[in-house]
């Protein structure tokens, strides 16, 4: 009896000391403090007036923001909940030889590793459908996901990661879009060319409009990457239940794609997949597409357990999409009054490693080129190329302030080459109801004028005046 | 593994967890007060702020050694079962948070830096915010706000417009 | 010393995706005391997306913002939206919502007919009422009508709605057609501060008038306005994300990857144009990416307007400025061509 008790006192010993991180079973706090708000609800006269419509209604979700009481997908645990951390590949262009684990699945507290060779379906995009979920056998980017870990600590999943080995054969890059564009330029996808979408405007007779122009200018603009940078960094938990039905709490933007995405990859009927983005910390475009949430999902159908994901500060800028960089050329045609008479413009965007969102990107770049401006004779040309960058995607914008800020510049410019206010300039030459658009649609409830009037007045432009 | 006791919001807590705990794991993972929020862990953004014996700090970067036996106020800790704190109502009232994220480090500066200077410039109030990022608003509805919440703790009528 | 300086630019901006269909659906249901549920797939990021939606359906219910409960973001219950993507929520969104609630009203507006002796199409619904038309003073409380509807009739006021803005495919060779619904304008004018010694830009103050069609919650476009001018400015002065050689980003974090704080902001006044589209919910458009479109330029024409330098790349950071100033280069755009030449000479 005594030697039974002694064995089970000296293995009590141990596995406090080797395991006192390492907490198999719950791990949430015993008692959850009480929520502290008034008794007396406070209904703001706002919105209980009618009409509705123009009111400056205060949000109820501003409320529980101001009270802490948001639940972001990191505040919220489940029974048994693991943590999951995604191996990026650092380097920008390479051929996987090897992938090694089994040290990283040996650690304590390790519960299950994932690598690219076991996702079902191993693409996705929102349109070309080349992005991997976790990279199998080409990097394409430094940013991109070799392998994944889920742990019973975010640390020990951090620490596992350092432990997985990846044996890389590094490949030619090409980090200049100009460069990408060339010929002889390292193919990034090959055996595809570089030049993965291309968009014209063609309205008009550009070289008449040249030809019967006073003037003719010419400027060159360049836009840098920049990230959306949301304060709340992308995160997801994955939980199955006994049907074979997989709930993804997500910071997800578009949860009908998010979920036709997760039915392709995982290769499951969409209504097993239940995905569910109430509350978001901010998403600017840079939420729009699956990340990590297959992984997850993957890696909680191993465990059998929920499996939780928060990007770090660094996947979030190396790891998500970004801004697409545009190299803009234009070449404008006006009168010696300053009428626009024929624009001619180039676009080349830097489209990073995968497609994700730049095929909207440069037709929407394409479009808008030309500026709010009547221009019967116009040649709009774009091109996205794919460079061993991150990648880039949708951003609040979608290639609108890369190219306004080019050609308003070239507006600026040629005022003042022209000695015109660059207010009069805009005035003379912006859409009114009724234009032709570049595309040539008949445009609708137009209010260029109206806000170029209004925020002069506002600004006291005229007085202003140099 | 550290013991430690630190007053959250009026109440004694205490907890036992190895020592390179920050303030904010402590907070958020030991004491589920969720409001204080992980936006960089390296205290650039501030959405972390929690107060401490009444100065605003990165809760990410203070070692819960460092919190042993001080005073903590949380957002958690600002209304009381009678109403919410000004800076609250104003932040509802004037629209200031959007996706709300950085809102908890951004409403504890503002209690901070009125608790210290009752009738602040807008200069003041900027350069109080300046270490909580924000993507969302601008920020120039957070400073109409903070006015309006000092109007009414000085006890002052509101301004015509506010 | 510091040069002030003022830029203008002026932009137009698409609502919804180019020719492809982004439709949206909601559902609205009407409980038995005119208060109500809307459901929708849309998610909401910060934007007060749902409270606009919220109030898009409390008007066309003639109800409160705070009757209408909104639920969102999730594949299980709530209907299909393509998202909050494309400055289209108000719009696409906004016009399914309205429809679906319109919907219901219908079903609200049959049952109370015979009790108020009259056609369906006689009747409106206005503060929390199904009245006559042109004769108010015969109505009944909506949460009446709804009661009546349900426990009496059998038929509960519920609608679900889509809706998909109507384009035209593009010619592949000339781009012709028509690529969106409707389109949103604006101009900011910007007012820097520019140190010739230093290059730094401070900017001062923007004016921004923003067209969004009706603006069905002024407070939350305004705040849309400011949020976006943060994020041009910067766009415009301070952030860009670097590499080295290698193909790495060298500065990943917010030590080193710049961008506003309360600090950088300036004082900003908002105006929306008066506007209407008869194709939007209650004439709306919409606002959110507009915000961030025109700032940079605004500027940019700024800072060349206080010391006659034209930065072509950005961000304009202060080595930049400073460097063109050092150059004196205030760059005539080149000219070409002046008139009369003839073509292919």
């Amino acid at each position: 009896m005594a030697h039974k008790t002694e064995i089970g006192v000296r293995e009590q010993r141990v596995t406090q000391k080797t395991l006192h991180s390492v907490d198999e079973t719950l791990r949430l706090p015993a008692v959850t403090p009480p929520v502290t708000y008034p008794i007396e609800t406070l209904v703001p006269q706002v919105r209980q007036q009618t009409p509705a419509v123009g009111q400056r209604v205060t949000r109820p979700d501003g409320r529980l923001h101001g009270l802490g009481q948001t639940r972001y997908i990191d505040d919220l645990a489940f029974p048994g909940m693991l943590y999951a951390k995604i191996k990026r590949a650092g380097i920008a262009s390479a051929r996987i030889k090897r992938i090694d684990t089994r040290e990283a699945e040996a650690m304590p507290g390790v519960m299950a590793v994932l690598t690219g060779r076991e996702i079902p379906v191993n693409s996705f995009g929102p349109s070309l459908k080349d992005q991997p979920v976790l990279a199998d056998d080409r990097v394409f980017h430094a940013g991109d996901g070799v392998a994944a870990v889920a742990a019973v600590t975010e640390q020990i999943a951090l620490e596992a990661l350092d432990k997985i080995k990846v044996e890389y054969e590094p490949l030619p890059a090409v980090f200049d879009p100009l460069e990408a564009l060339k010929d002889d330029a390292h193919k990034v996808h090959a055996p595809n060319s570089n030049i993965y979408a291309t968009k014209v405007i063609k309205k008009g007779d550009i070289d008449k409009g040249f030809a019967a122009s006073d003037h003719i200018f010419e400027g060159s603009f360049r836009t840098q990457m920049v990230e959306h940078v949301p304060l709340e960094p992308h995160a997801a938990i994955a939980v199955w239940d006994p049907n074979g039905r997989v709930t993804i709490h997500s910071t997800l933007g578009r949860i009908t794609l998010g979920r036709a995405d997760i039915s392709r990859t995982l290769k499951l009927p969409l209504n097993r997949i239940r995905i569910i983005a109430t509350i978001v910390g901010g998403n600017f475009g840079g939420k729009n597409e699956i990340t990590q949430e297959p992984v997850l999902a993957l890696l909680s159908k191993k465990t059998g357990r929920p499996v939780k994901g928060v990007f770090t500060r660094t996947e979030e800028f190396i790891a998500t999409t970004t801004r697409h960089p545009i190299i803009m050329d234009y070449k404008t045609g006006v009168t010696k009054d300053g009428r626009i008479l024929a624009r001619k413009v180039r676009l080349v965007l830097d489209g990073g490693a995968y497609c994700s969102w730049s095929e909207t990107t440069l037709g929407k770049a394409c479009i808008l080129s030309a500026g709010p401006y009547k221009i019967d004779n116009l040649l709009a040309e774009a091109f996205v190329v794919y460079t061993n960058k991150t990648m880039t995607g949708a951003m609040r914008g979608f290639g609108a302030p890369q190219v306004c800020f080019a050609y308003e510049s070239h507006m600026d410019d040629i005022a003042a080459a022209l000695d015109l206010d660059p207010l009069d300039i805009r005035l003379l030459n912006a859409f009114e109801e009724g234009s032709p658009s570049p595309t040539g649609q008949v445009l609708q409830s137009v209010a260029v004028k109206d806000s170029l009037l209004q925020a002069a007045q506002r600004f006291g432009w005229k007085e202003a005046r140099k | 593994m550290a013991d430690v006791t630190v007053k959250v919001n009026g109440k004694l807590r205490t907890a036992s967890v190895p020592p390179e705990t920050t303030l904010l794991q402590l907070l958020r993972d030991h004491f589920n007060l969720t409001g204080a929020k992980l936006g960089c862990d390296v205290g650039d953004c501030g959405a972390c702020t929690v107060i401490v014996d009444g100065k605003p700090v990165n809760a990410c970067l203070m070692l819960v050694g460092q919190a042993d036996g001080r005073d903590v106020l949380t957002i958690e800790g600002l209304a009381t079962r009678d109403q919410l704190h000004p800076l609250q109502k104003a932040f509802e009232d004037h629209a200031s948070l959007q996706c709300g994220f950085c809102g908890p480090g951004i409403i504890l500066s503002a209690k901070a830096l009125l608790d210290e200077v009752p009738n602040p410039t807008v200069p003041e109030i900027r350069d109080a915010l300046s270490g909580n990022l924000c993507r969302c608003t601008g920020y120039t509805k957070m400073i109409e706000a903070i006015q309006a919440a000092a109007r009414v703790l000085r006890e002052e009528p509101a301004e015509p417009n506010a | 010393m510091k040069r002030r300086g003022r830029g203008i630019a002026c932009m137009w901006y698409p609502i919804g995706f180019t020719v492809a269909a982004n439709p949206s659906a909601a559902l609205v249901k009407v409980n038995e005391d005119g208060t109500a549920t809307l459901l929708t797939g849309t998610v909401e990021t910060g934007q007060g997306s749902l409270t606009v939606l919220g109030q898009i359906a409390a008007e066309e219910l003639g109800i409160a913002t705070d009757d209408v409960h909104v639920i969102s973001a999730d594949t299980d219950t709530t209907p299909m939206d393509t998202g909050a993507i494309a400055s289209r929520t108000t719009y696409v969104t906004g016009n399914a919502v309205r429809l679906a609630a319109g919907k219901a009203k219908a079903i609200l507006f049959e049952v109370a007919a015979p009790m108020l002796g009259v056609k369906p199409d006689q009747l409106e619904a206005r503060d929390r009422k199904i009245q006559v038309k042109d004769y108010p003073q015969r109505n009944l409380a909506i949460g009446e009508v709804a009661n009546h509807a349900q426990v009496v009739m059998g038929q509960p006021p519920i609608g679900a709605a889509s809706f998909n803005p109507a384009t035209v495919a593009l010619d592949p060779e000339t781009g012709q057609g028509k690529p969106f619904s409707t389109y949103v304008y604006a101009t900011q004018i910007a007012e820097v501060d520019v140190d010739d010694e230093t290059g730094e830009v401070e900017v001062l103050r923007i004016v921004a008038a923003h067209d969004c069609g009706t603006a069905i919650n002024p407070m939350l476009v305004e705040g849309q306005i400011e949020g976006g001018i943060s994020m041009g400015v910067g766009f415009a002065l301070q952030e860009e994300i670097l590499f080295d050689a290698a193909g790495r980003q060298i500065n990943p974090n917010f030590t080193n990857y710049i961008m506003p704080t309360s600090l950088d902001m300036p004082t900003i006044e908002v105006d929306i144009v008066k506007s209407f589209d008869p194709t939007g919910p209650f004439g709306a458009k919409g606002v959110g990416e507009p915000t961030a479109v025109p700032t940079a330029a605004a500027i940019l024409n700024a800072i060349h307007n206080a010391v006659g330098v034209r930065i072509t790349s950005l961000p304009a950071t202060a080595e930049k400025v400073l460097a063109a100033i050092k150059a004196k280069r205030a760059p005539a755009p080149k000219r070409i061509a002046a008139r009369p030449r003839q073509l292919g000479r």
